[in-house]
Formats: C-alpha cells, structure tokens, sequence
C-alpha cells in the first residue's frame, strides 16, 4: 500500500465525494434500467416525476414477455444457446491455451521459437482484415448458421496461450525435473503439478473467456443468419430495434436478463474478475 | 537425449491443435484478407458444378482509389478520431485520478467503489447501448428529467440532432472504460516502492505535489499502455455506434469499422478489405506515432 502523505480531513471528504459521485454515476444507467424494467408501458413513456421513479406496482409480466411467455422475445431459447456457446468455448479453449501454454515455458520442441512468435502475432492483427476470411472459411467448413461458428475460432486465442506461458512459466522447473526422472508423462506433469500451481491464473483466463464469449456481439452478427441460432446479445439488439422497439420496459427486463449473469459472476468471483483484468496489461 | 525427443513429441500434441485454431480463423485471413484489398468478390463458392469458376476479380487499386472518394470513409475517419481523441485520454486520466484516490491509505470504502467503477466493463455492450439510449430517450429520458430540475427545459435531441449521438457515444465509451484502467492502475500502483514516497514525505512535499512527481512518472509504462491499446481499440470501435444509433448511423455518426460492416453486407468484399487494410495502416501509423512520443518511457 502506497504510503502517500494525508491531505487535510477537508480534502480528504471532498475526494471521497468526488470518487462517489463518479461510481454512483456507474450505478444509475442499471438502476433507472431495472427500474424502468419493472414499470407499465404507460409510466414507462412519460417523463420521469420524483412520484414516479419508482413503478407503481412492480410489473414482473415484462420479464415473462422477455423471456418468451407472451411470446414477444421469446429470450429463453437464446439464453440456452449463449450459454451452451459460453460454456463450451470456455472450458475448451481454456484447456488448449493452458497445454499449449505449457509446451512454450517448459518443454522443448522443434519450431518452437516460429510458433510463438506466430501465436503472439496474432494478438495484434485486425479483425477488419481478418473476419472476412475467417467467415468465408466457415461457410465452406459448413460453420455458418451453427454453433461450430461461434465456439471453434475461439478454441484457442494468441492471449490465452501467452498468458498462461507467463503463469506456468513461474512453476519451478526442479519440481518437473524430478516428476520427469519418475517417468511422469508430460500430461501427468501438467496435470499434477503446473496446473495446481497456475489455478488462480487459469480460473482468470476462465472467467476473462467467457465474459468475451458471453458478450461477444460483432461475430455472432456476421456468422449467424437463421433466428434459431442466434445468441442472447444479439436477440436483445433485435428486440429494441423491432416492432417491439417502443416497449422500453420490455427491453429493459431483456437488458437486465443479458447483464445478470456476468454480474452475479462478478459478485461471485470478483478477485478473480479483476485479476483477469489486471491481467490484459501483461500484453505489455 | 530421449526426454528431449519424447517432450517434442508430446508438445506438439499439446501445440498442434490451437496452433491449427490461430491458423486457419486468424493468420491465413489475414493474408488472405490483406490481397483481397486488391480483387473485386462477394464471397461465395469458387466453384459449382453449374456455374463453373467464380473466382475473385483482380482490380489492382480501385479499391483504395474508392475510399479517396467515398464521402462515408472521410466522415467515418473524421468520427473515428474525434471518438478516439475525445475517449482515449479522458478515461485514462480519470482513471489515473481515480485509482490514486481509492488506492489512498484513508479511503474508506474502497472494494465498494471498485465494484461500481468497474461494473461497466464488464456489462455487454448491447445492454449499455440500449440503457443509454433509454436515459437519453427524448421525451421519458433520465436526463433530461436531471436537466428539467436545474431549469433547463428544451435540450438538443441528444441521439438525432447533429453530432450529439457522436458526443454521447464518446461519453459513454469514456464512461465504460474507465474501471478497466483502474483496475490496471490499481494493479500499477502497488508497484510503486513506499520508500520512495517516505523521502518525499521527509523532504517536505505534500500529497498532491508526490501524485504529481512521484506517482504519475511511476506508473507512466502502464499510462502509455492504457493509451496506446486505448486508441487501437478505439480505432476499429464498432458495437458502441452500431447500438447506440440504432443500426441506422448517419455521416454525423458513422466510423470506419461501421462501413468495413456494411461493405460486407453489402457483398463488397474486396472494397471492405481495402477500408479495413486502412485501418490497419492508421493503427499502425497510430501506434508508432504514439510510441515514437513516449520513447525509452515504456520500460524501466
């Protein structure tokens, strides 16, 4: 901890003011959102009164025509499919960017220099160039329209194995050393010893992982055509773009059901969360 | 030496595949993409049994003649720095501000505000666009309801009038990227020696003066970080402006990265590749301009 010396109590209030009043402003766009949520289409539309921030009667009938039972949204399904893509893709790719990261800090194998020199040059080529190909690459593979689309380019990622060549390269190389001359397998090793040791870097690149997949909005959009395959994000940005567009009580129940599971995760995991954060600043 | 060879064997198997991954959807795209800049396509097979060959049209550098004359691009351009330039800076030096402020010994509360600050990056932006567009709405909008309460009654349209939607999408990109610089400045600051700021202490400068030159040159390598990937992302900005004009983006609004996407929807492949090998270039000019004014700072 930083040992700056004290302002004055009076400067001392006036930063805390300051730093409130910033997040207070972080806070106040989801609030008014659940808020507006939980109103009629009729206290919803009209300009906002000190009486009438808050819904009369909270209307939990929006969430039902989000989420599909008045069959407006019809939110459920979408929520199943970003799910199965988030889930999928994390647990994946976070096993293929660990192995791989693995070979890069402790093993020795030929081609290795090329291969990551390539691995971190694809951190920072542009996805303007690159989506076009990648897209036309999945139409011939047959990916377009299909869950493959949104989880198989996303298997493995340039940050995702760096990162981990960076926590697993912490692990003391005696401790390889020995579990090698016992003939472990280089799996066993990974297994048994790098991945206990890297578990906090490997649960933040989890997390960091599907949070990107889970919100993921550009992608989907361009290899997603039918309506069944489309994920949360995207059926969000249909519903407030549709006929639906003036029900702003109905968007905002389906803004609060895309938003709640990475909030809760936040909540739950929150060390982790910003150490995956902190984290992005090792590209450095 | 055997466990040399037999490591070379076992970590290809590790490699192999996400290597494969980084290949095929990333590094082949790319050089692939780069050299359509310069052919005429709209996708499609290259060849069926019906229609034969369809292979993509070389057309040299009427591509990039076009974008000298497409009005959209120079727009985009013009936007694509404003937002740039109007986010980039502003949210790192909140943040900066911000971080030194929660990081301070005597601040009371400090996971909370941490909580709240960072709440915004982690939220999709599909829901930030809509929640924005809802507390800027016209007639039932949060703020002008605020506005109404300090007297003023007849705001701009704030996402339809003129370059205010090209304002507010600046402001609220500020706005979501602030906690993600303060995490990573958090993360800075506990890098700096506590030492250091003691001889300060003894030499008799107050807290603001050892912000000033003690704490702000020391955390420069993660300011000219947070600067630099700001404006690369800035750059190819794309999401935010396509929520929040609600897909419908006018030359007040439009950036670069909007016309790559409506390019391709529109089949222009070819012409879509040249704006995005644009934006490439800019990044890159960007980048090293960027890192050309900040020489020998990056590292300590």
């Amino acid at each position: 901890m930083s040992a700056l010396r004290r302002p004055h109590a009076g400067v001392q209030i006036a930063v805390h003011a300051v730093v409130y009043a910033v997040a207070l402003t972080m806070a106040v766009p989801f609030v008014w959102m659940v808020l507006t949520s939980l109103k009629t289409d009729l206290e919803a539309g009209s300009a906002p009164t000190w009486s009438t921030l808050l819904p009369e009667a909270a209307q939990w009938s929006n969430y039902v025509a989000a989420w599909g039972g008045g069959g407006r949204a019809n939110l459920g399904r979408f929520y199943w499919n970003s799910t199965v893509v988030a889930v999928v893709t994390t647990l994946l790719a976070v096993a293929h960017n660990a192995l791989a990261g693995f070979a890069f800090a402790k093993m020795r194998f030929a081609g290795k220099r090329v291969m990551f020199a390539l691995t971190l040059a694809t951190m920072m080529l542009p996805m303007q160039v690159f989506f076009i190909f990648a897209y036309v690459l999945c139409s011939w593979l047959g990916y377009v329209d299909n869950v493959q689309a949104l989880v198989v380019p996303f298997l493995a990622s340039g940050f995702g194995v760096f990162y981990m060549r960076q926590a697993i390269g912490a692990v003391p190389d005696d401790l390889l050393d020995a579990a090698r001359i016992d003939g472990m397998t280089s799996f066993g090793m990974f297994w048994a010893i790098a991945r206990p040791i890297a578990w906090p870097a490997i649960t933040a690149l989890a997390i960091f992982t599907f949070m990107n997949s889970w919100n993921s909005f550009f992608w989907p959009l361009i290899v997603v055509d039918s309506i069944d395959q489309k994920t949360l994000p995207l059926a969000v940005a249909d519903l407030a773009s549709n006929a639906y567009y003036s029900a702003w009580p109905v968007t905002m129940a389906a803004a609060t059901i895309l938003v709640v599971p990475l909030i809760l995760l936040f909540f739950i995991a929150q060390r982790a969360f910003v150490r995956g954060v902190a984290m992005t600043g090792l590209k450095e | 030496m055997a466990t040399a060879e037999r490591d070379n064997k076992s970590a290809w198997g590790f490699v192999a595949f996400p290597m494969a991954v980084l290949f095929v959807f990333i590094l082949l795209p790319t050089v692939l993409g780069l050299a359509l800049s310069l052919f005429q396509w709209s996708g499609g097979a290259l060849w069926t049994p019906e229609g034969g060959w369809a292979l993509p049209r070389w057309v040299g550098l009427t591509n990039f003649e076009r974008l000298l004359e497409d009005e959209r691009i120079g727009h985009g351009l013009v936007n694509t720095f404003v937002f740039v330039i109007g986010s980039v800076p502003a949210s790192v030096l909140l943040a900066f501000v911000l971080a030194v402020a929660v990081n301070a010994e005597w601040f009371r509360g400090r996971t909370i505000a941490r909580t709240l600050l960072f709440m915004p990056t982690i939220v999709s932006i599909v829901a930030i666009g809509f929640v924005w567009r809802w507390v800027l709405n016209d007639g039932a909008g949060l703020f002008n309801w605020g506005l109404s309460l300090v007297g003023i009654d007849d705001p701009p349209r704030w996402l339809s009038e003129g370059y205010w939607p090209l304002v507010w999408i600046t402001i609220v990109q500020v706005w979501r990227q602030i906690g993600f610089c303060l995490v990573l400045y958090m993360a800075a600051l506990q890098g700096v020696p506590t030492s250091v700021y003691e001889a300060a202490s003894i030499d008799g400068a107050g807290p603001w003066r050892q912000v000033r030159s003690i704490t702000w040159p020391m955390v420069r390598p993660m300011t000219v970080f947070l600067l630099v990937t700001g404006a690369i992302g800035g750059l190819q900005v794309f999401d935010l402006v396509f929520i929040m004009t609600g897909q419908s983006e006018t030359l007040y609004t439009t950036v670069l990265n909007l016309q790559v996407y409506d390019q391709f929807v529109l089949g222009s492949y070819g012409y879509a590749a040249a704006i995005g090998v644009l934006i490439f270039a800019i990044t890159i000019a960007v980048t090293a301009i960027q890192m050309w004014a900040f020489r020998g700072e990056g590292r300590r």
